[in-house]
Order: structure tokens, then sequence, then C-alpha cells
């Protein structure tokens, strides 16, 4: 469902989402189809969808899905930035393309979020162009969820928030301090979790552990008046949700979240192989199926939603590259729930408010 | 509508999910709609004001419009329903209801779900007495089986259909076999005429427009009347404050957003049904005539939300191309009736 108000309550004002319609391997099939199913949900009245691609190809595609046209509106743009090209040279190439005209769009004011599942690299890059940065934020940070035993918020939300997941790999104390900021904010909304814990990732959970940066960044949290700093975490706690809100660098956060990735899709095929390998085991498993189930769906991206990149004056919300429709259309809700909401203010206040470095620096390495 | 006036078009509207929102999808809906009172009833947004519209618009040569109702609602809710219209400052001059306590107690229970044997007949005997150059426009909706049957209708006085046609479709469509040669003979003694010139079908259950694709440029897919109006704008049986009034109607007091209107325009112009000139000659007309237009509740005056839509409308930039409307082919009944009648009626 749709956010029909923010996390104070209240009317929301009306939202438009912006759509790159031309981006994902199953583009524009699956976003269309998204598009056509999310207008018809009587929760999201108040949200506008606005398709930017190819309008021959879209309005082909509408014309034979269930949609509510009243909700949709349809940008042509001819040119768009397909998954293997290179960012800067692409979007050089291509000033139509349908990432950087939905961009633009945002920043005209046309709409407040932007979705996309195409290019993760000339996406950033679009938003580098043509948005601005909330003061005080150096640098911007692309954010993941991932499941976790715990659950959390008013949503009962078994998912936890990761950044940065790789658009800064070199980070400083500032850049974890403000990334501390934009994801508590950010999970406050999505998760409708008032107070999110907030945890830096480093090797022990001691404060003097970790890097420098990461030393200095816990000193500095600790102090903030509107952060819920729960100190240090090891990797070992991000599956068991002991912080709502892991902060990192972009290179620790994207290995974290391939290994994530990758254990998961291990134990898949250890339990396929397991299944066909001996009949104890496959009646072990079969006795196993509806939890196997259950962790399946818990794990499934598709329901996640898409990764937040946080730090500009505009929301975008990056789907997986396979999304179809499903995974796509909680993109686009993610988006609604979490733009017009006042995020932008909220971290620019957060990180006001973000004690200076102390003087004396603290840790072992 | 000013005794001896000749009638120049005739428009007809059903009255379910067409002019009324009504649910009767379910035992519960069917018996809330049954016993609402008329204050209760809710409008279509924008039916109402294009329905006045329509109804007061004169033809060049001085020819009156007639506002004709036939619904699949039962007699017995003749009061309430021209009540509800009374309400709503519509003036009719014909409703037809369908006889479901008659098809009961003789025991005709098909009869009471049919639409085909009910609606062409009794739209066959509305157009007896017409003269010749009257033409039609027809309002229905997609939860029923209007867009086949408005079509058959218009393709029966147009003698595109012939009799042999006519019985098998009709036969094919579970009509009692009465009724069947009741219709044949009712449209075997009306003179030849291509009078139906627009059929518009209300997307209430928002179905795909292409399923309608098959009945050709006549019949227009709409999301709401605020589309109507601009396709009959184009039409030329609409003027400019006329549309805006729907418009209007439809902001003030349904909620509809600039956005919404602007979206809706935007999709009859992708979907080729209303060319970028018609529009271009609305804004202007207007513009030039936005005197007229009333100032409702909070909304901005009449010029001032033309130009906001306008500019609403530029932003979202041109279309690669200017589409042509579905041809208008022979139209295939059989297969038609296959796929766009509800099975449960058919033999």
């Amino acid at each position: 469902m749709f956010a029909s108000s923010p996390p104070s309550g209240g009317t929301r004002a009306p939202l438009t989402i912006a759509i790159d319609a031309m981006g994902g391997d199953y583009a524009p099939e699956e976003v269309v189809r998204a598009a056509a199913a999310l207008s018809l949900e009587p929760s999201g009245r108040n949200v506008q969808l606005l398709l930017v691609g190819d309008a021959t190809r879209i309005n082909a595609l509408l014309h034979g899905l269930r949609h509510d046209a009243e909700r949709i509106a349809v940008h042509h743009t001819p040119e768009a930035v397909a998954m293997h090209e290179p960012p800067h040279e692409a979007l050089r190439r291509k000033p139509a393309a349908s990432i950087l005209v939905g961009a633009r769009l945002c920043a005209e004011g046309q709409a407040q979020a932007l979705v996309s599942a195409g290019n993760t690299g000339a996406a950033v890059l679009a938003c580098r162009q043509m948005w601005k940065r909330i003061p005080g934020v150096r640098k911007t940070a692309l954010a993941a969820v991932y499941p976790t035993e715990m659950r959390r918020g008013e949503k009962d939300d078994p998912f936890s928030l990761i950044l940065d997941v790789g658009a800064t790999l070199d980070v400083t104390d500032d850049d974890l301090c403000a990334f501390a900021v934009m994801g508590s904010a950010y999970a406050a909304r999505i998760s409708r979790n008032p107070r999110p814990r907030v945890a830096l990732l480093s090797n022990g959970s001691e404060a003097g552990k970790g890097p420098a940066e990461v030393v200095r960044a816990h000193a500095r949290l600790r102090r903030h008046p509107g952060i819920h700093f729960v100190g240090n975490i090891e990797g070992v706690d991000i599956p068991r949700g002991s912080a709502d809100v892991v902060v990192c660098s972009g290179f620790v956060g994207n290995v974290v979240l391939k290994m994530l990735e990758g254990v998961s899709e291990t134990v898949v095929r250890l339990a396929s192989y397991a299944y066909k390998e001996r009949l104890l085991w496959r009646v072990g498993l079969m006795m196993l199926s509806g939890g196997i189930r259950r962790l399946k769906d818990l794990t499934d991206w598709q329901q996640y939603g898409g990764a937040p990149l946080l730090g500009f004056d505009h929301l975008f919300i990056k789907a997986h590259g396979r999304s179809r429709a499903r995974a796509l259309q909680n993109a686009v809700k993610v988006a609604a729930r979490g733009a017009g909401t006042g995020l932008a203010e909220e971290i620019q206040e957060g990180l006001r408010l973000m004690p200076p470095p102390q003087e004396s620096g603290e840790g072992d390495g | 509508m000013e005794p001896g006036s000749r009638i120049s078009r005739v428009y007809r509207w059903d009255l379910d999910k067409t002019y009324l929102r009504t649910e009767f999808d379910t035992l519960r809906d069917l018996l809330r709609t049954a016993f609402e009172g008329a204050k209760d009833k809710r409008t279509i947004p924008g039916a109402a004001t294009l329905l006045r519209e329509l109804r007061g618009v004169r033809s060049p040569d001085g020819g009156v419009a007639r506002v004709c109702f036939i619904s699949g609602s039962p007699r017995q809710m003749r009061r309430v329903l021209t009540e509800k219209l009374h309400l709503d400052g519509v003036r009719f001059d014909e409703f037809i209801l369908k006889p479901n306590l008659r098809n009961m107690l003789t025991g005709r229970f098909r009869a009471m779900r049919e639409q085909v044997g009910y609606k062409l007949p009794a739209l066959l005997s509305g157009r007896a007495g017409l003269p010749v150059e009257t033409r039609e426009v027809c309002f229905g909706d997609d939860a029923e089986s209007d867009a086949f049957i408005y079509s058959l209708y218009a393709d029966v006085l147009a003698g595109i259909v012939g009799r042999d046609l006519l019985g098998q479709i009709l036969d094919g469509a579970g009509v009692y076999p009465e009724d069947a040669a009741r219709t044949i003979e009712l449209a075997a003694a009306l003179p030849r005429a291509d009078a139906v010139e627009r059929i518009f079908i209300l997307l209430d259950r928002r179905s795909a427009p292409r399923r309608f694709d098959r009945y050709g440029a006549r019949l227009v897919p709409i999301y709401n009347y605020f589309q109507a109006a601009l396709v009959l704008f184009q039409d030329q049986l609409l003027d400019a404050p006329a549309v805006m009034r729907v418009a209007l109607e439809m902001a003030d007091k349904h909620g509809y957003s600039l956005d919404m209107l602007r979206n809706s325009l935007q999709d009859v112009l992708r979907r080729g049904r209303v060319q970028p000139a018609a529009v271009q000659a609305l804004g202007q007309a207007v513009l030039d005539s936005s005197q007229q237009l009333p100032a409702l509740g909070e909304l901005p005056a009449a010029r001032d939300l033309v130009r906001a839509f306008a500019q609403r409308m530029r932003e979202l930039g041109p279309l690669p191309s200017e589409v042509p409307p579905p041809a208008q082919g022979p139209i295939d009944y059989l297969k038609a009736m296959e796929e766009d009648l509800p099975r449960v009626r058919r033999r």
C-alpha cells in the first residue's frame, strides 16, 4: 500500500513520482505494468505517476493494460542509457536520456522523487548533475535494506538499512556522521520507526575499535542529541538486527551487501543440492518447506522496494536491474512514502546539530 | 423539450455505472443500491453538468436535443431515480427501466440478467418516430455489454447488420425467441440511417482500452466525462465554456486536481481520440470567452485556471507525433459476442 500520511499524521500533499520507464532489464514492459497496477490502488489516490521515456512504446503498452489514466502522465523522451553503457559517456552523448530527463523534471518541481531500475552509475550521475546536495552533506550515500531477525517500527518491519553501499568509497568521519543522520531520518519514515537505532559497522563493539574515521565518528555520534546511537556493531550483528541503521563506508558496505546476497544464494543452492542428494534430506526439507518459503519471502529482494540515494534535495530510489513489476511497484511505494515528508529538512537539521570533532583522538585500529 | 421542436440529436444514457456511481458486485451492494434514497445516490463526476450542457445545445438550424435514459434497473426504482435526476438538475425526455418483476413472474429468469434482448429492442423502439436525420450519441460503461449493444444498434440502423446476421447474434446472445423476433421486426421497420455518430464507454472498471478497439473510431473509451466533453468539443457538439464547466464541476465538487485533468487530456491525445488542433482551438476559445464561466468555490478565476492548465500541459512536453484514431472497419459481432458478452447469458 502507498503511504497516505506522514509519520506525524495529517494529510499529505499530492505527490508526483517520476519513473524512468526505459531503465532496467525488462523495461519498458515491466515498468509500465508496474505503473498501471499502482494507478489502480485506491490508497495511492494522491500519488501521480510520471512515466519518462519513449511515449510510443509506453502508449502501446498502456493501451493493453488495465490502468487509471487520470493518475498517469507520460513525458516523452527518445533516448535511454543501456545497462552496459559507461555512465559518463552515455549521459554526455544522450542529453535526452530518460534518467537525465527524469532527474531534471524533479529539479524543476514536476515530480518529488525519481525511481529507476536502470544503469546505477548513470542514475547517480544524473542526480548529481541535476539535483542539489542538502546543505551540510559533502557526499551522498546509497542505502540498501536487508532482512534481520528482529522487527521494528509501526509496520513491524524486518528490514534494517545499511549505508553507504557504494556511492562513496573513501569516507571521513564527517561523511559517516552525515550518513548516520540521513539513514536515521529515512528509516524513521520508511519503517515508521520514530527512533531508529543507529550503529557504526566496525571490527569490535568498543568505542576505540576500528579505523580512525570510525572512531572519530563514534565520538561525535555519541553526543548527537537527535540520533539514537547504539555504538559499534560487528558484521555478525547485521543479520541479527542489533541496529536499524548500519553506517559504513561505501567500500565496506558494498562488500557486506554482496556477501549477504552471496550467502543467501548459496543457502538456496545448498538446499537444492541436498534435496537431490538423499531421500532423507529431501523428506526433511519437505517438512521444513513452510519455514523455507517464509525465509525465501523474507530474503526476496523484490519486496525491498529498492535502494534510496540519500543526501540530495530529492529522493531517488534505485530498483534492482532485474526488477519486474512487483519489485518496481514496491520501489515506487517506497518513493511515495519517503518523498514530500520533509526528509531533506530533517537531514539538514540533524547535520546542524552534529557535534564538532573532539581534539583528542582515540582508537587502536 | 419545447413542443413541436425538431429533434436534431438524441443522447442516450445508461444509468448505473454510467451516470450513477453504483456498486452491485456483491449481494450487499445490490441490496444497498435497491434501498438507498435519492439523496444517497452518487453521481459520477462531471456527468450531471455534461448532461445539462448537452440538452441545452441547439443545432445551427434550431433543432433541439433529447435525453433518454435506458437502465437495467427494475421499474420499481423509477421514483427514486427520477428524484435523483431532479436533485441533479438533469431534465430528461424518456426513461426506460427493465421489467424485471414481470420477467420473474413469467419465469423469464435469463431475461433478468441478459441485456441484449432488453436494450436493443428498447433502443430501436425509441428510434421509431424520430426523423431520419436525427443523430445520436450513446453513453455506457464497461461493466455490462454496452459497447456491444450500442455498436450493434448503430450498425442495425445503418443497415450494416442485416436481418440474418442480427438473428444469429440474438440467438447466440441467448435472447428469448419472442424478444428476438420483435427486435428483428423493429429493425426492419426503421429507415436506414447512419445515425449514431459517437459511443462513449466509461471505463468504470478501468478495463484496458484495447478491449474496445474492435468497435472502431466511433466508440471512445473514456476515463471520465472531461474526456467525453473534449471529444464532443472536437465533434462540435459542445462549446468551449461547456467543456470548462464540466472540468470545473469535477474540480470543485469531486476533488479533481489540475494534474488529473491534464493527465486525462494527455491520455485522449495519446490514444488519438482528440487531435492537438482541437486542444489548441479549445484553449483559445476558453481564453476568449472566460467571462462566461462561473467562478466556483475556491478555484481561481477561469482564465487563470486555463493558463495554469496550459502550463501543466506544456511541462509534459510534446508527444512524438499525431496519433490517428483506430480505423472504423466492419465489426465482427459474432467474435465480439464470444469475447465481450458475459458467458452466463449466452446459449
